[in-house]
């Protein structure tokens, strides 16, 4: 249990900071393309309670998935598990972008920034994360 | 892995989660997104729509048999609820940027849990492992 508690801390931190990165610093130019689909700066912040349970639900059932299927195959294990459900979200992207009108670049961009963010966060829940029979007394 | 028996519970999910993406999201919430219409297109455009659900069902149906290699119902739905939590998040974060409206965001996330927890429960009835080979 303490070490699910540190994995989802730590997966937490780096996803915090990754979006925050991201979405607010790099990529601010490409949404400003499309203003008339985002919130104002002011009612984003209003609602940014929801985007701290929204990243903390993404890792915590991450944890939950690596924890009860993949533990014990380490980094390597935690960064597949990353790459098979980040592919499988690119899928949804892709259905995204064919019923909002996203621009393009955002969807590819998304899709390549949101692989490194799960290889990094499967990397980081494998290599903190060990079953019970794992863990030397 | 028994690639027979994979491709037809690809082949099944991506089915499912076709329909039930057609009948959740584009028939039954049909109203709720038509509330905010500036935030859609038109029509969808179809081949990524296609292009997209194929992607999905062929990555979530590798996550079932690498997470559950024995097969099994039970297992491969829990999966799909954690699956679809992965998602609910991502709505939720997209409810704090675009101006959705609750009614969307609930619709989304209990779609998202629904659809693939039975596409998990599909997977898994139809995956079975390749038997040992005999001498």
């Amino acid at each position: 249990m303490k070490r699910f508690i540190l994995a989802f801390i730590a997966a937490y931190v780096f996803l915090f900071f990754w979006g925050w990165l991201l979405n607010g610093v790099v990529l601010k130019d490409v949404y400003a393309e499309t203003p008339n689909l985002w919130r104002s700066q002011s009612e984003m912040m209003s609602l940014f309670h929801w985007i701290i349970v929204g990243q903390a639900l993404i890792v915590f059932a991450f944890v939950m998935i690596y924890a009860s299927g993949f533990a014990g195959g380490g980094v390597a294990a935690g960064i597949r598990l990353g790459i098979l459900l980040e592919i499988a979200a690119i899928g949804m992207r892709m259905g995204f972008y064919a019923v909002q009108p996203f621009p393009g670049k955002l969807i590819v961009y998304g899709s390549i920034s949101g692989l490194i963010e799960m290889i990094i966060v499967g990397a980081i829940v494998g290599a903190i994360y060990k079953p019970t029979s794992e863990r030397t007394p | 892995m028994n690639w027979n028996k994979f491709f037809t519970a690809f082949i099944a999910a991506f089915i499912f989660l076709f329909i039930f993406g057609f009948l959740w999201y584009g028939t039954l919430m049909r109203g709720a997104h038509e509330e905010v219409q500036a935030l859609f297109r038109t029509k969808p455009d179809f081949p990524w729509l296609i292009l997209g659900h194929v992607v999905m069902a062929f990555f979530f149906a590798m996550l079932c048999v690498r997470f559950v290699p024995a097969g099994g119902i039970g297992a491969s739905a829990a999966l799909g609820i954690l699956v679809g939590l992965v998602y609910a998040g991502a709505h939720l974060i997209s409810f704090a940027v675009e101006p959705l409206t609750t009614k969307i965001l609930w619709g989304w996330i209990a779609g998202s849990v629904i659809q693939f927890a039975i596409a998990g429960a599909l997977v898994g009835g139809i995956y079975k492992p390749r038997p040992p080979m005999t001498s």
